[in-house]
């Protein structure tokens, strides 16, 4: 070995020792920083750590009432998933019901009570028992006065005790005005079933076992109605039995999601389903399928829509119309539903009431596989006369305008956003002297309030739902709180409760509860009263709110008497009729009718503030955060108009800009946009993106029902030479010979 | 003029060394880092002496970390069960009077973690203690402890080995540990 | 001779193993499947997803173990719309599993391809091989806004950025299932005893999940159903998902 010159040493030692520092701070900066163990200060009753706790409550995410177990591990909400025990959805759940959690743990909370300061739209933060004593006085004082008829109180489809509550302490105040409000809320259909079925709560739609479901434009795979239930429904009616093959046919301007499942999809034009439905009608009597006793009045109410004169009404050729209405009587049990476009024109109740015509000719009334009518609720009775029509609100918009309100409270219900600005809702509510929300969020509605008293969400909170569409037999769901309230809210009941005990006189004899859980459970005496099977069975009360507690529902199978049905009163058939629809705009100017519709992720816009669903592609288009117009691709070739081009949708009510998507399923002469962007308030996840096509709805109506036609807007497009490429997930929607969807390539 | 290829490497030997001798430096002070500079028995809020608690007054384990043996977390016991005893037990020594005051305060005791694995390893002190493992096996001779301290690393090559020689079923697969 | 051939053949076995312990399986019945997309939300929630934003998703760096793949045919008014949820097959001949350099990602004895987190050095070649493309990858440290991070999942790792990610068929739920079995007594683990979120979720109950070497499983029976194809099957993959095609109705 060769001697080491004294600069080479000093270079050895120096780098030795830069290394060993370096590798020594690489030690301690790479070190986890220390961790504390904190232990609980008092041993926790209800979970192990490193142990899940499962809470069985309701999903108050629409209006299915799916019930609902959430995973809690250490006290925080971990996963949510449907409840086995619940017969609407047995264990499963939607997109929707899944992002609950985005909900409870939401960033923009409302954290605490608020009072307006200044200008609408600018709060401050108030404490509790101020917020209540405010609005306490103000209300004891106009009942003292008689004027507890200016309290209006308007709540975004409540059922069950709450509902009760709530109707309680209204009347309690000495006001008549207590309504429910959803844009979802089905007014023409119930109008249909009562004109045509003599039914007031919804029938039970029992898809699981027809063999034949002909589907006027109703979502039932994604938003109609309860469409959990109905998905599991048609996973059996498709594969669930062994002998058969379930057909569905949807008949809708636009293809829903639905109408992709479908075997047949059909493109009519809108507002045109109650006329082929009267058309199916007609061929059925005429060609001799339906052989009751009153099958000449059926004739003769529908004389004049023959195949032949609906077949150009409706751009559906004539052979197709008899077609189908022959394969509907044929494959029995079948079933005849409506939405979409046709519960959304002004003919709405018609042509919903003509869809029923066509099951009742079937004879599938009351028999498995068809429609059969639901008993009464277990307890409370259904609040169907609180459900507000369009019209019906008019009323009150009117009476807010003239000044006649002195306070509106809202709970769960965002007008602002879901009415069309035709309707003067916000103008309304500048006139009402104050305004409260029991929002959670800082919705449109909730921004312009004068006092917000934020309640729970949904999964913090007590209450119960009796679920409508009911599922043929007596069901009750319980909900209850998952975790601890994680901010300084209160249950919608509580504030209720307490208001009452505020205002004082007979209020808080009639509601004596102090908690809203007191209440709940006092409440379920009633139920305990009317059980039939487990009457005898033992158990106390308590036991009995236990177990239903735990199991998260309690219902009873039986077998009751099947519901008679006298068939169709001679006046009602003779009056039957379906005009054309009507439409706001002249085709001249408005060459197209614009078509919102509900998508499974945001609903009525409920969902925009959830962030897992903006990030959600949309199931039909991919698209991600932000709101589109779907034109047909031959019309926008015509236009010139590309995916992304940025197009102006002109109404008679208003305009909106939003990009365009060419898209495959829809009528040349209707374009499209789903519903539920175009927030200007509701969080960082949901506002300033996309376009509300609410906004620039025309305000017309189905007279019948007092339904908003919000499918009756005529609309032109113009491009603005902008664009604002849409944000996909897909590529090429095409399999081009690959073998993905057979297991032989497929030509396409 | 052309140098052979043995050559024109041994121009760079000096400063390759150089560059050997600094990669040793450095790999040499991590193991230090690692080792000498590690805490492996930090101090703790309240001095606790699991030598008294066990071998003095033969409290066994799971009585006070009683999850040990039912969930995948063994979990340190609660304040308001050191308070089951200590409310009349040992009143007048400093570090009880400093617990009664956390129980006063109804503030949890800020323990620094000393047996730690990092968030993606999943395991299960169910299992281990089913299996018929003592304690000690891995915590080592906690009840002589005065102050408790790591005495395993409780790093990979540690818990493989064991799942090796005990033939774990499935031991040595990755998703078995790492979640 | 023969024993080295004998020997090589080893590792033509998936995985090289000589059978599964379990052999995780999947059918998906794209009949029943409306592409509702329940079972991609169930996934975000369960997996601790990030939440990209919406720049990333422009910029095609969204992460979605689970998809629902949605397919045109024919024009309008003939026009048809299918729906295939895509997710990592789990292929018991991994194109991924191979160029892997560090075996992050491998075969495990119950047929899951497996992804270690923090064995992956992020070469990201792991993706380019897979032919389903369902393999995603962590470009940023993704955050949650407070208290979003309250909902995460204890049972799953949340990665960081420079690592890959893809379905794990809820491995989290399969451990759980096996340890409640030993907790009963050394069991194996039941049918329909562990689903992954998105079969929990599927409101159509299109998928269905279980042990394929359970010759009772229901998946077992449905994996040998007519209607049953794997996807891209002439490439060799072996997935361990069998999707039951859509039925062409009668007309």
């Amino acid at each position: 070995m060769e001697k080491i010159n004294r600069r080479d040493f000093l270079k050895f030692i120096g780098a030795g020792g830069i290394g060993a520092g370096a590798g020594l701070l690489y030690g301690e900066s790479t070190r986890k920083t220390v961790e504390l163990l904190i232990p609980q200060v008092v041993t926790p009753e209800d979970y192990s750590p490193g142990i899940a706790t499962w809470y069985n409550t309701v999903c108050r995410l629409c209006s299915a009432g799916c019930g609902i177990s959430v995973r809690t591990r250490e006290g925080r909400a971990k996963k949510i998933e449907g409840n086995p025990n619940h017969p609407v959805n047995q264990g499963r759940l939607c997109a929707l019901g899944q992002a609950g959690l985005n909900a409870l743990y939401n960033p923009d909370r409302i954290r605490t009570p608020l009072r307006r300061t200044g200008d609408r739209g600018n709060f401050a933060p108030i404490d509790w028992d101020e917020a209540l004593t405010l609005l306490g006085r103000r209300l004891g004082n106009l009942k003292i006065k008689k004027q507890g008829s200016s309290v209006y109180l308007l709540a975004g489809g409540l059922r069950g005790h709450i509902d009760t509550l709530f109707y309680t302490f209204m009347q309690a105040l000495g006001s008549d005005h207590y309504l429910h409000y959803e844009f979802t809320h089905p007014a023409a259909l119930y109008a249909a079933n009562r004109m045509i079925f003599n039914q007031d709560i919804l029938p039970y739609y029992d898809i699981s076992n027809a063999s034949y479901v002909l589907s006027f434009g109703a979502d039932y795979l994604g938003t109609w109605l309860s469409p959990v239930h109905y998905s599991l429904a048609y996973g059996h009616l498709r594969q669930g039995r062994t002998d058969q093959r379930g057909k569905c046919v949807q008949i809708e301007p636009r293809m829903s999601l639905t109408g992709a499942s479908a075997d047949e999809w059909i493109a009519c034009r809108p507002g045109s389903e109650g006329l082929l439905a009267m058309a199916m009608v007609h061929v059925i009597v005429n060609d001799g399928l339906y052989r009751g006793p009153d099958r000449n009045a059926w004739l003769e109410a529908t004389g004049p829509y023959t195949p032949e004169a609906v077949a150009a009404q409706a751009d559906v050729a004539a052979d197709v119309i008899t077609r189908l209405a022959h394969e509907f009587i044929r494959r029995q049990p079948g079933l005849a539903i409506g939405g979409g476009s046709a519960a959304s024109n002004t003919n709405a109740t018609a042509s919903l009431a003509a869809i029923n015509v066509l099951n009742y000719l079937a004879g599938n009334l009351n028999t498995p596989g068809g429609v059969i009518f639901n008993p009464d609720p277990v307890s409370p009775a259904s609040p169907v006369a609180r459900q507000a029509s369009y019209a019906r609100l008019q009323e009150w918009i009117e009476a807010m305008a003239g000044g006649g309100v002195d306070v509106l409270i809202t709970h769960a219900v965002n007008p602002v956003f879901t009415l069309p600005p035709a309707a003067g809702f916000t103008e309304a509510l500048a006139k009402v002297a104050m305004v409260v929300s029991l929002s959670s969020f800082m919705d449109e509605t909730t921004a312009l309030a004068d006092l917000i008293l934020p309640s729970h969400t949904y999964l913090e909170s007590w209450g119960d739902d009796m679920p409508e569409p009911g599922v043929g037999f007596p069901v009750a769901t319980l909900s209850q709180p998952v975790v601890k309230p994680l901010y300084d809210t209160r249950d919608a009941g509580d504030i209720i409760l307490s208001l009452a005990h505020q205002i004082g006189g007979e209020l808080p004899v009639v509601l004596p509860w102090t908690r809203i859980e007191d209440y709940l459970k006092d409440s379920w005496k009633h139920i305990y009263g009317q059980r039939r099977i487990t009457a005898d069975s033992g158990g106390n009360f308590d036991e009995f709110w236990n177990a239903a507690l735990a199991a998260g529902v309690w219902g009873e199978n039986i077998t009751r008497e099947p519901l008679r049905f006298d068939g169709v009163a001679e006046d009602r058939i003779r009056a039957l009729q379906v005009p054309p629809p009507a439409f706001a705009g002249e085709e001249k100017d408005h060459p197209f009718v614009l078509l919102p519709y509900l998508t499974q992720a945001f609903h009525d816009g409920r969902g925009a503030n959830l962030p897992w669903l903006q990030e959600l592609p949309d199931p039909l288009t991919s698209i991600v955060y932000g709101a589109w117009v779907e034109i047909n691709p031959a019309t926008a070739k015509r236009f010139g108009i590309r995916e992304g081009d940025i197009v102006e949708v002109q109404t008679p009510s208003g305009s909106l800009r939003a990009p365009a998507f060419l898209y495959p399923a829809i009528r040349p002469d209707v374009i499209a946009m789903p519903i539920g962007q175009g927030h200007s308030q509701y969080g960082r996840y949901a506002r300033g993106r996309g376009a509300n096509p609410l906004e620039i709805l025309s305000p017309l109506v189905d007279e019948a029902s007092g339904a908003l036609a919000w499918s009756a807007t005529r609309a032109g497009i113009r491009k603005t030479g902008e664009r604002a490429p849409l944000i996909k997930t897909d590529g090429v929607t095409r399999t081009l010979g690959r073998q993905i969807l057979d297991d032989k390539p497929a030509h396409t | 003029m052309s140098i052979s290829v043995r050559d024109a490497l041994l121009t760079f030997k000096t400063p390759a060394l150089i560059g050997l001798v600094g990669v040793t430096g450095f790999i040499a002070g991590y193991l230090i880092d690692m080792t000498i500079f590690t805490d492996t028995a930090p101090k703790q809020p309240i001095d606790f002496s699991h030598r008294i608690h066990v071998s003095d007054n033969g409290i066994p384990c799971l009585h006070c970390h009683n999850y040990a043996d039912t969930t995948p977390a063994a979990g340190v016991p609660s304040v308001s069960k050191c308070m089951g005893c200590h409310k009349t037990i040992a009143t007048d020594r400093p570090e009880v009077m400093k617990l009664a005051g956390y129980w006063e305060n109804q503030e949890p005791i800020p323990w620094i973690k000393v047996h730690d694995v990092p968030d993606f390893v999943y395991f299960t002190h169910k299992r281990h203690v089913l299996a018929g493992l003592e304690c000690q096996v891995c915590h080592g001779p906690v009840e002589t402890m005065d102050r408790i301290a790591r005495v395993s690393t409780l790093k990979m090559p540690w818990c493989v080995e064991c799942h090796t020689e005990r033939k774990v079923e499935h031991g040595r697969d990755c998703w078995t540990c790492h979640k | 001779m023969g024993k080295l051939t004998d020997k090589l053949k080893q590792y033509l076995k998936p995985g090289y193993y000589d059978k599964f312990d379990y052999h995780w399986t999947m059918t998906i019945d794209l009949d029943r499947c409306t592409g509702c997309e329940a079972c991609v939300v169930a996934c975000q929630a369960e997996n601790n997803l990030p939440i990209v934003g919406e720049k990333r998703f422009r910029e095609r760096r969204e992460i979605k173990w689970l998809r629902v793949e949605r397919y045109w045919e024919g024009e309008y008014p003939d026009v048809k719309l299918r729906f295939i949820p895509m997710l990592c097959q789990h292929c018991d001949q991994a194109p991924c599993e191979t160029p892997c350099p560090v075996a992050a990602t491998y075969h495990n004895q119950d047929g899951l391809n497996t992804q270690i987190y923090n064995r992956c050095i992020g070469t990201r070649t792991c993706a380019v091989y897979c032919p389903y493309e369902v393999r995603y990858f962590n470009w940023f440290s993704y955050t949650w806004d407070e208290p979003l991070e309250q909902q995460l999942n204890p049972d799953v790792t949340v990665r960081e950025k420079g690592v890959m990610e893809k379905c794990t068929f809820c491995i989290q739920r399969i451990r759980q299932a096996k340890d409640r079995a030993k907790d009963d007594g050394r069991r194996r683990v039941r049918d329909g005893e562990v689903t992954p979120a998105c079969v929990q979720s599927c409101p159509a109950e299109a998928m269905v999940f279980g042990d394929l070497n359970d010759p009772e499983s229901r998946v077992a029976k449905l994996a040998k159903n007519a209607r049953g194809y794997k996807v891209l099957e002439e490439l060799n993959t072996a997935p361990s998902i069998v999707y039951l095609k859509k039925v062409n109705p009668d007309g």
